[in-house]
């Protein structure tokens, strides 16, 4: 019996403890992403970015490190959408030599990974969260070319004033803020930001995560007589608050809402009235950096559609790692996470990406916009593939 | 359990951190903190046959006690000691009414309480709570490992010893038949509330040490439902109403698990499952029972001459 069960033991550590060391000639990039759970559909757009630049980086002959041409090899693993199971998963890659750790999607799962990254000492790039939170916490090996809140407050102003007269402007703002960090750091910073742009937040109201009633907010910002409403809902909070929004025939000159309208879901379960919607998803496959064009293409080929939004994204963070192990020379993590911090890099399919002192990028910040059920890019204007539709139309005219 | 496997395993448990990477010591901590709370369900429904469907409560008040302590200023055993008090306190709260009734209710009563302190928690304290960096950069698995290692011993061998006591007998006696058992003078309330007690304590502590252990989670995510059910299937896997059911489910669960996501990027929530339901169907009483089915196979062999 005790011989027996020290072998299962055995097989099942053996099992286990995978597959080692990563060969010579090659640099691994550890990829923990939630594939299964509540976060699997953005996972799937970060892993296909991820797949596509290491797929497009090697056929370049890969990165050159100590007069080496070395291959990169991607080792993407399931997390569940679970932090435990993110943390667990991190720590095995660690164990497999990776060079660089590559994120996956959402803050919390981002906030565990970054903290293991910074604990085992390994750069990290991610991208798919705004939390700014994070990069305030003195962490050393994160790093982001992705918008942050900051970012993205500052550019909804500088959107509609870039696009309206000064009588034109939807002055009066309400602010619907989710009660979650991220929630809580970018309506303060939309009230913050809202006087020097020449705004006024005239009603700000909190709400849960998975409220089914809005409208005591609705109402609330109908009778301030709010013109712009900006919030950062989650998919189904977002589609009940549109819904709401109509039975009370509540018609802000113009809706921006972070994250929710960010699927393909959003036109088709609110069709016509999810027109007119602004969003930031952090990218937008009409950008014209150099790559975007070729990305698109592949996306087209192998998905049928240009790249999702995610997917640029994340294949920035490959060119980012990539460049960063070619800068070091080594595949020392040190070294690399030294040569990141530096990074300057002028041509990512994000454009030109370097990194501040907390990790985050003054990346490029679009707002994309749902016209006749298509996202259309509508800021910066020199990139739109449509102007700024506004004001919204009445519900009944839609 | 022969006294040589028991010594092997405390060996090899004691053992691991200096002879393994760090990922297999991290499993290691999953497995025994897993063991943790698998044993303290186990106590109440495996001996006493009251379905705890609120675990996670227990767990995740402890993890908030202690981690709001620990991250405070306050030492980690006081902390994690405040954590297990205040889980057996709300066990308390919890058990005083819904044990006095039959039936459902202290299954349906636990679900409520656990899912209503989620949302509360979820609602009031809406902030991921990560490590600093000063703190990260003083951070080691080590003394985490050890810590969730003795609360993995202390949660057997208090299993061990109910089982062994005129108190677990009253426990199985109100598992088998309530009415029977107060008829022969088992206080079956009293029996019951104990039980609990212990249970609470035990997965408040297993929920402080995640909060020692992790570097960054939200909250809410220790008052997370994953927590009861997993515990559950540990239990059921590895043989409920055992001592070392439990362990084995653990270790099994966690293991195959981690395996499985290493290797097979998406499938492997598929294969677990399909393993799982295989070894349920095989080994009803759990995969104690595999070495008992193997020797009966072995047995009906013929022997040789």
């Amino acid at each position: 019996m005790v011989r027996t069960a020290v072998l299962l033991g055995l097989a099942v550590v053996a099992f286990a403890s995978g597959s080692g060391a990563a060969p010579a000639g090659v640099v691994r990039l550890g990829a923990v992403i939630p594939l299964t759970g509540r976060f699997a559909s953005g996972g799937a757009q970060v892993r296909a970015g991820y797949e596509m630049a290491v797929e497009d980086l090697n056929a370049r002959g890969g990165v050159r490190v100590g007069g080496q041409q070395l291959r990169l090899e991607l080792v993407v693993v399931d997390d569940e959408s679970d932090p435990t199971k993110t943390v667990s998963r991190m720590e095995a890659l660690a164990q497999q030599d990776v060079a660089v750790y590559l994120g996956g999607f959402g803050s919390d799962l981002h906030a565990a990974a970054a903290a293991v990254a910074e604990k085992n000492r390994t750069p990290y790039c991610g991208v798919a969260f705004a939390l700014w939170g994070i990069h305030q916490r003195g962490y050393k090996y994160l790093f982001s070319p992705f918008p942050k809140s900051p970012e993205m407050a500052i550019e909804t102003y500088r959107m509609l004033n870039g696009y309206l007269l000064q009588d034109q402007r939807p002055r009066r703002v309400a602010i619907f803020a989710e009660r979650t960090d991220w929630g809580r750091e970018i309506s303060n910073l939309w009230s913050v930001r809202s006087t020097e742009f020449g705004y006024q937040v005239v009603f700000r109201g909190e709400y849960t995560v998975g409220t089914r009633d809005l409208s005591d907010l609705i109402l609330r910002a109908k009778a301030a007589g709010a013109e712009l409403v900006l919030g950062v809902p989650t998919p189904p909070d977002g589609i009940t608050l549109v819904r709401q929004m109509k039975e009370l025939d509540f018609n802000p000159k113009a809706l921006l809402l972070i994250r929710a309208p960010d699927a393909p879901a959003w036109s088709q379960s609110l069709g016509r009235d999810g027109d007119y919607t602004l969003l930031m998803p952090g990218w937008h496959p009409g950008v014209k950096f150099p790559g975007a064009a070729d990305l698109n293409r592949k996306h087209q080929e192998r998905f049928g559609r240009p790249a999702d939004v995610l997917v640029g994204p994340a294949y920035a963070c490959v060119q980012v790692a990539a460049d960063a192990v070619q800068r070091a020379g080594s595949l020392d993590r040190e070294r690399i996470r030294e040569a990141m911090a530096s990074t300057s890099l002028r041509s990512t399919v994000v454009g030109p990406v370097r990194f501040r002192p907390d990790g985050t990028s003054p990346v490029t910040t679009v707002v994309v916009q749902w016209q006749a059920g298509r996202q259309e890019l509508v800021w910066p204007r020199e990139f739109a593939t449509r102007p700024l539709a506004y004001p919204a139309a009445p519900w009944r005219n839609r | 359990m022969r006294p040589a496997l028991l010594v092997a395993l405390a060996v090899l448990a004691c053992a691991l951190p200096w002879v393994a990477g760090e990922a297999v010591v991290n499993w290691g901590l999953l497995v025994l903190l897993q063991v943790v709370v698998a044993q303290s369900w186990n106590l109440l429904a495996g001996y006493g046959g009251q379905v705890n469907l609120g675990h996670a409560a227990f767990f995740g008040i402890g993890a908030l006690v202690t981690r709001s302590l620990w991250m405070g200023g306050v030492p980690v055993a006081a902390a994690l000691a405040a954590g297990a008090v205040a889980a057996a306190v709300a066990g308390l709260g919890i058990g005083l009414p819904s044990l006095r009734l039959r039936g459902p209710y202290f299954a349906i009563g636990t679900l409520a309480m656990s899912e209503i302190l989620r949302i509360v928690v979820a609602t009031t304290l809406p902030e991921v709570s990560a490590l600093p960096a000063d703190l990260i950069a003083g951070y080691r698995l080590l003394p985490r490992y050890y810590l969730v290692l003795a609360l993995a011993a202390v949660s057997t061998g208090t299993v061990w010893l109910v089982a062994r006591s005129r108190f677990g007998m009253g426990l199985v006696a109100i598992r088998e038949d309530e009415w029977v058992a107060e008829t022969v003078g088992v206080d079956s309330y009293r029996h019951k509330l104990a039980a609990l007690l212990v249970s609470a304590a035990l997965a408040g502590g297993a929920g402080g040490a995640f909060g020692y252990y992790h570097l960054s989670f939200y909250p809410q995510f220790a008052f997370s439902p994953v927590w009861t059910f997993d515990a559950v299937l540990m239990v059921f896997l590895g043989g409920i109403g055992t001592v070392w059911g439990p362990p084995i489910g653990a270790a099994f669960f966690v293991l195959l698990r981690e395996a499985l996501a290493l290797r097979l990027t998406e499938l492997h929530v598929l294969v677990f499952g399909a393993v799982f339901v295989v070894v349920v169907l095989a080994l009803p009483g759990g995969l104690v029972d595999l070495l008992g089915v193997l020797r009966r196979v072995r047995g009906s062999r013929p022997q040789p001459a």
